[in-house]
């Protein structure tokens, strides 16, 4: 299925993505270069998930269940598209790594393709963090809401991670604009290779729906132009969604819109405009949330052992979860099914830390400080 | 901390409730941890990271009235404790017998404070205040709020028994498809692995899980 150029919207902020693709030399080096842009976004698909289960757990039990769904829904989906992600980076050939140094942002941070107009914390639910959710999901162009329509956000090509830098120039104005340029240079690959050249990777590397069970929609393996284009086109319809429709083709809702819902208290039905959600009200109760401190780091426990230790403990297994998820995507996919305890593990662990008061009020979190430290961006 | 307590007239067995109760001593988190930490075999950790701990003592304090509540932390307070270590590191041989014999004697051997130390045992494992036997009402006096109740949804998920065993609560936690192929994880006792690293020095001898051999 092609992009719908119709509904993809924005001539204008496509251009700089389209000029990059141009100016590029041989199809080698096109194709290193969407290898490349394929890891960045398992790297962005990934850097919304910590943000997104901080402010999870930390509403308090029992409370705010409409959050606690749409939060958990949108958690669920965006570890689909990482897959959806790691799938295409298998098809090109390329070696899906999730360990290596940098792939998990320090908190606070710009999302990791770079974007410099506003840092993603780990922060407990908060209408300052509801808000920088919106902005992750702004959908193309940006927003019904009026405070976000005069933002314009710029995404440069060039993560600020350990994944090398070969685009410095190349800017993107959404997460939307990023996907649209990984899609017209996979067509134009397409065009110049065939087939046979530029889906040289292994169907067997393919994580499927027999070794991930999701709610998150349908995993499927990506072995031709026509699914690369479809694994695209869902990453996009359900993150950050169009600024035209609400609602996609099947009825879902893009998380921009499931956020907006927490917004304004209320949920969207069928045919409801963007900046109108007419369904049944929603409950937000910003009280009901532990005062979780914002971005903690282990510094932050030094003088508190059993803190220190659960949340050394932590990081060490989240670690392992992406070590576990790398094997996955290298050959292994049917040892998935061993990531699904272990994400539920977590849960336990990260609630723990949550609903430990800190001597100064706050109360404690994960760090998510993977691995060494970055000496800078 | 508790130690800086002043002692409450002893021997007194007709306690008011605690909304009659005058008076500026309440019992603290500090003493119910420390006191918990003993009787359950979790960690301060674990015990905070149920998120109840405050819900637990408010409980308490509840139902029998703060002065009871006093009452067993002081004499808590007052048990042997295990002697700091001298400049060198070197630990003074601790008594963890002679402590449990104390524990049981003027603690869990009291016709007051024992069946209240009870309670917060059941509290922390199954999340449920049972009522107080008979022969407490008969001592201290019938409590309106002394029935047996689960104190909340979170009490039953978060009950200290499915840590123990290595399982969830059943409606629960839910472990994941599939995770019930592999052996259940029943973690080590954290009072081992925490011994040492407590900066409050509460290691005392007397953590053993299950729990056991104190009661």
């Amino acid at each position: 299925m092609k992009w719908d150029k119709q509904q993809a919207v924005d001539v204008d902020t496509n251009r700089a993505g389209v000029a990059m693709t141009e100016t590029m030399g041989t199809s080698e080096e096109k194709l290193r270069y969407l290898r490349t842009q394929l890891h960045r976004a398992m790297q962005l698909e990934h850097a919304t998930i910590p943000p997104y289960l901080m402010a999870l757990y930390s509403l308090k039990p029992g409370s705010n269940l409409d959050a606690q769904n749409i939060l958990r829904v949108i958690v669920v989906e965006e570890m689909l598209h990482l897959t959806l992600a790691a799938n295409l980076l298998n098809a090109v050939g390329g070696l899906p790594d999730l360990t290596v140094d940098g792939f998990v942002p320090r908190y606070p941070a710009p999302l990791p393709d770079g974007e410099t107009a506003f840092t993603v914390n780990l922060a407990p639910f908060s209408p300052d963090t509801l808000e920088t959710f919106l902005k992750i999901e702004s959908p193309v162009p940006p927003a019904p809401d009026a405070a976000l329509r005069g933002t314009r956000r710029v995404l440069y090509g060039a993560l600020s991670s350990g994944l090398g830098s070969t685009t410095d120039e190349k800017r993107f104005a959404t997460i939307g604009e990023f996907y649209r340029d990984i899609e017209a240079t996979l067509n134009q690959l397409y065009e110049d290779m065939g087939p046979d050249r530029l889906f040289t990777g292994a169907v067997d590397r393919q994580v499927t729906s027999n070794y991930y069970y999701s709610g998150g929609g349908e995993l499927f393996p990506v072995t031709d132009i026509a699914s690369a284009n479809r694994a695209i086109q869902l990453i996009v319809q359900q993150g950050e969604g169009y600024t035209e429709s609400v609602h996609d083709a099947e009825g879902e809702i893009a998380h921009y819109y499931r956020f907006y819902q927490l917004k304004v208290g209320r949920y969207y039905q069928r045919n409801d405009p963007p900046d109108g959600p007419s369904g049944p009200p929603l409950d937000v109760d910003w009280e009901a949330v532990f005062p979780v401190g914002k971005n903690l780091s282990m510094d932050d426990y030094r003088h508190l052992p059993e803190v220190r230790h659960a949340a050394a403990a932590f990081n060490e297994s989240y670690g392992s979860f992406l070590r576990l998820l790398t094997d996955a995507f290298n050959g292994r996919p049917q040892i998935l099914s061993e990531a699904v305890p272990m994400m539920f593990r977590f849960r336990d662990k990260f609630l723990q830390l949550v609903h430990y008061p800190l001597p100064d009020g706050r109360h404690a979190a994960p760090t998510f400080e993977i691995g060494p430290r970055r000496c800078g961006p | 901390m508790m130690d800086e307590f002043s002692l409450p007239p002893t021997g007194a067995k007709s306690v008011p409730h605690p909304t009659a109760t005058e008076g500026a001593l309440r019992p603290t988190m500090a003493e119910f941890l420390a006191f918990s930490t003993d009787v359950t075999a979790f960690s301060r950790f674990e015990l905070q990271g149920t998120g109840l701990a405050q819900v637990y003592l408010d409980k308490v304090v509840e139902v029998v009235g703060r002065d009871i509540v006093i009452r067993l932390f002081q004499a808590h307070a007052r048990l042997p404790r295990t002697p700091p270590s001298d400049p060198e590191g070197r630990k003074a041989p601790s008594d963890p017998e002679g402590r449990r014999a104390q524990f049981r004697r003027s603690i869990f051997g009291d016709e007051t404070l024992g069946p209240v130390a009870r309670n917060i045992i059941k509290l922390w494992y199954v999340g449920v205040w049972y009522q107080l036997p008979p022969t407490w009402a008969e001592v201290n006096g019938v409590r309106a709020e002394d029935v047996t109740h689960t104190v909340s949804p979170e009490a039953y998920v978060e009950g200290l028994l499915w840590p123990a065993v290595g399982a969830h609560p059943p409606g629960a936690k839910a472990p994941g498809y599939g995770s019930w192929a592999a052996p259940p994880e029943i973690p080590k006792c954290s009072c081992e692995e925490h011994q040492h690293a407590d900066h409050e020095g509460h290691a005392d001898g007397l953590h053993e899980r299950p729990s056991g051999t104190v009661f």
